[in-house]
């Protein structure tokens, strides 16, 4: 373990470590362009020059490994004026501008001049080289003007998603990069590119001019989009959501984020989200208040008894599924969560990145909790044999089905919790509304059986609550009041209750997630070609 | 400072000389606004004052030469603006040479603090100020002007332009706060290049003067 000293201050690090590296784990933000934690070291922007003691020349940090010994100056007056010279070779030919780019806020030109450049430019702006700007190239913008060179890019493309599509052309001062013949991006991962760029050359085609990104608040949560169970932060500004960007967890999701995970935050702000309760009269649905509509399932629940049913939803957090255990488990009805066998996908990866098949955030949750019981084929039949009094829906994806709806219409009452106008929804006597993900706090349980923990971002829409506040609700009126008011203490009573997760606390979680043991085999969930890669 | 400090001497002895000579300027005044037609006070709203040229008065969008909006939604005012009383959204604009305008550019002139910030931090001269500094409306939606009711300001603004600093003005409040923190958090004192001298279009008129509505301004 070789030990080393960085601006005077000494760490002991793994062999093979290189500088930057160590300085990143002392806190020490080393200036860089090309270096990005999950591609490789490339070595070709110039930026991490450091001065090493005992060397006659500067190194680049992101390339020199520590040695044992070794003493390190980040800001010496050598170091600081290599990391000037060298941000203003790589800003002679930059457009600056600024006031139209995306990228302002969160580039790494514009930190790093404020705070390592901060000279007069002695470039004039007509005399920079002009190259191609605003090229489309599908879900990204290219500006070759606005680009440093730094191929993190290209080597995105090679490492991570195999597809090759960047590379640099012409030699000079008018290398630029480009995809072959103006190609757009295919690949679901394009997303990343933008995230990957350090100046504003790749921009996301869907956030372009959207919003600029210092109004933005950053919350950390979890991708919704599949079993994988992304890190991710969901930008907003005033209670609307803008973007979601990775967060980075190396056991999860690296760096990285697919493009339909990206999209995802919309389903937030739809026009057909359901603001309030609604009860199904004579021939329409009509507005009710929120107790009225709990007054109304709770009396069914309990007239039904056991001869209700209870189906829960892989989408819902840990949190939503224990309370509404709770809640069958009070009534004493069935309960099942497997609409659509989810269960089977869970491990499956639809390709070789990130995204699996299971497009449900918690169906390992839902096992963990046990909450395949007696099936869904049973529960239908019991509908459809007309055993059925009272049926709850956790969410709608029962109602979408087309083999259900008999069987359906044989209950006499069915109620579900819903974020939005679905397909089906018909069906159902009395809506509750949901909360989505963004809008409550709780935790998912990916693939791996990780459990990992999400923010709420932006406040619910309209009267809509999260699926265990719903679930509390029903409870307190059945006289089996829920013990618990806010997501923490449901998930305290959860850990007290499913043994896999004993002892498990938010603080316990942590901001990068907890592995349960035991994990489940490799061999079901990694394919073996691109395991290197993710 | 000292140029502006009167001297009153208040060794002067009681009696009636000086009240004589107060009665003496009070007659000045009533004579001269009587029949010379010199009076201090004007005939409001139908005279207006002349104020400054750097007066910072209702806001106007500047123009290109083909009439759209010089402002490129950077978000530069909205950002600095500190009574948050502009909205921007943004769009991207057919021609690719400048990329981006704004689609929609609000301003609550009753939320406006009349700082003048909005304009200092414009990288484009896309905001700049009226001498306009009369606000009436009949309701606050009326007093929350969007995109072309703030450049047709430009046209018909009868007190013509007003704050409206020039690049590296040395006076310009933002510019001071950012050349402060780059002295005191870097040491840094950048060369300023020098400033370029005012237009005779922009310079200031004689302060105080009152003209009648719809007088053209002196140049």
């Amino acid at each position: 373990m070789p030990k080393c000293t960085i601006d005077g201050r000494e760490i002991e690090v793994k062999a093979g470590t290189t500088v930057i590296q160590a300085a990143e784990q002392l806190g020490i933000r080393i200036p860089r362009f090309c270096w990005h934690p999950d591609l490789p070291v490339d070595g070709n922007c110039r930026m991490c020059l450091v001065e090493i003691e005992k060397q006659a020349k500067l190194q680049i940090a992101c390339n020199t490994q520590v040695a044992d010994g070794m003493v390190v100056h980040t800001e010496s007056p050598k170091a600081a004026e290599a990391h000037r010279t060298t941000l203003e070779f790589l800003l002679i030919n930059h457009p600056i501008d600024c006031p139209v780019c995306d990228q302002a806020g969160e580039c790494y030109l514009q930190d790093q001049y404020m705070d390592h450049g901060l000279y007069g430019s002695k470039v004039q702006l007509e005399d920079k080289v002009r190259k191609r700007k605003v090229v489309d190239l599908g879900p990204i913008m290219l500006d070759a003007e606005r680009c440093v060179l730094c191929s993190r890019c290209i080597r995105f493309e090679r490492e991570v998603t195999g597809t090759n599509l960047f590379e640099f052309v012409n030699r000079g001062d008018h290398v630029s990069i480009a995809t072959f013949e103006n190609r757009p991006i295919t690949h679901e991962y394009a997303g990343n590119l933008a995230d990957v760029c350090p100046v504003g050359a790749l921009l996301s085609h869907d956030f372009r001019f959207k919003m600029r990104v210092w109004f933005l608040k950053g919350h950390e949560s979890i991708c919704p989009g599949c079993s994988t169970g992304c890190n991710i932060y969901v930008d907003e500004r005033d209670g609307e959501v803008h973007r979601l960007r990775p967060r980075r967890n190396v056991d999860v999701n690296r760096s990285w984020m697919c493009d339909p995970g990206r999209t995802s935050f919309r389903q937030v702000g739809l026009e057909t989200r359901i603001p309030g309760a609604y009860v199904k009269g004579a021939t329409e649905f009509a507005g009710v208040p929120l107790p009225e509509a709990f007054d109304r399932v709770a009396q069914a629940l309990r007239e039904a008894g056991s001869a209700s049913a209870f189906l829960a939803t892989p989408q819902a957090s840990n949190e939503d599924l224990f309370a509404f255990r709770e809640l069958a488990d009070a009534v004493g009805g069935m309960l099942d969560f497997r609409v659509g066998d989810p269960q089977l996908l869970v491990r499956q990866r639809l390709d070789n990145i990130l995204q699996r098949r299971d497009r449900n955030p918690n169906t390992q949750g839902c096992l963990d909790q046990a909450l395949g019981r007696d099936g869904v084929a049973a529960i239908l039949s019991a509908c459809a044999a007309g055993k059925v009094g009272a049926l709850l829906l956790q969410g709608p994806e029962l109602l979408a089905q087309a083999q259900a709806v008999e069987a359906l219409a044989k209950v006499p009452f069915v109620a579900v919790m819903a974020s939005h106008d679905a397909p089906g929804l018909e069906h159902a006597h009395v809506v509750l509304p949901a909360a989505v993900w963004a809008e409550t706090e709780g935790t998912f349980t990916n693939y791996q059986r990780r459990v990992q923990r999400f923010r709420r971002a932006v406040l619910p829409a309209g009267d809509a609550q999260a699926r265990w506040e719903l679930a509390a609700s029903l409870l307190e009126r059945l006289g089996k009041p829920l013990a618990a008011s806010s997501p923490r203490e449901v998930f305290a009573l959860a850990s007290a209750s499913v043994a896999d997760y004993a002892g498990l606390d938010y603080r316990a979680i942590g901001p990068l997630g907890r592995q349960l043991t035991p994990a489940p085999a490799e061999a079901d969930d990694r394919g073996t070609a691109q395991q290197a890669h993710i | 400072m000292a140029a502006n400090v009167v001297t009153v001497n208040r060794d002067l002895k009681p009696g009636v000389l000086p009240i004589l000579r107060g009665f003496w300027l009070i007659f000045q005044n009533f004579a001269q606004t009587l029949f010379a037609g010199k009076a201090a006070t004007i005939q409001y709203p139908e005279e207006k004052r002349m104020v400054s040229t750097r007066y910072r008065g209702i806001h106007i969008l500047t123009q290109r030469e083909d009439g759209t909006p010089k402002c490129v939604a950077c978000y530069m005012c909205a950002t600095v603006c500190p009574a948050e009383c502009i909205f921007i959204e943004s769009a991207e604009r057919p021609e690719r040479s400048i990329e981006k305008y704004p689609t929609r550019f609000e301003i609550d002139l009753l939320r406006c603090v009349y700082c003048g910030f909005c304009v200092d931090a414009c990288p484009e001269e896309a905001i700049i100020m009226s001498r306009e500094n009369d606000l009436v409306g009949t309701s606050r939606e009326e007093l929350v002007i969007d995109r072309d009711q703030l450049m047709a300001r430009g046209r018909i603004v009868a007190h013509g332009a007003g704050y409206r600093p020039q690049d590296h003005d040395l006076r310009r409040p933002v510019r001071i706060a950012a050349l402060e923190r780059l002295k005191t958090e870097h040491g840094i004192v950048p060369k300023m290049p020098e400033l370029s001298p005012v237009p005779e279009s922009v310079a200031p008129p004689t302060p105080l003067t009152t003209r009648k509505l719809g007088e053209s301004e002196k140049p």
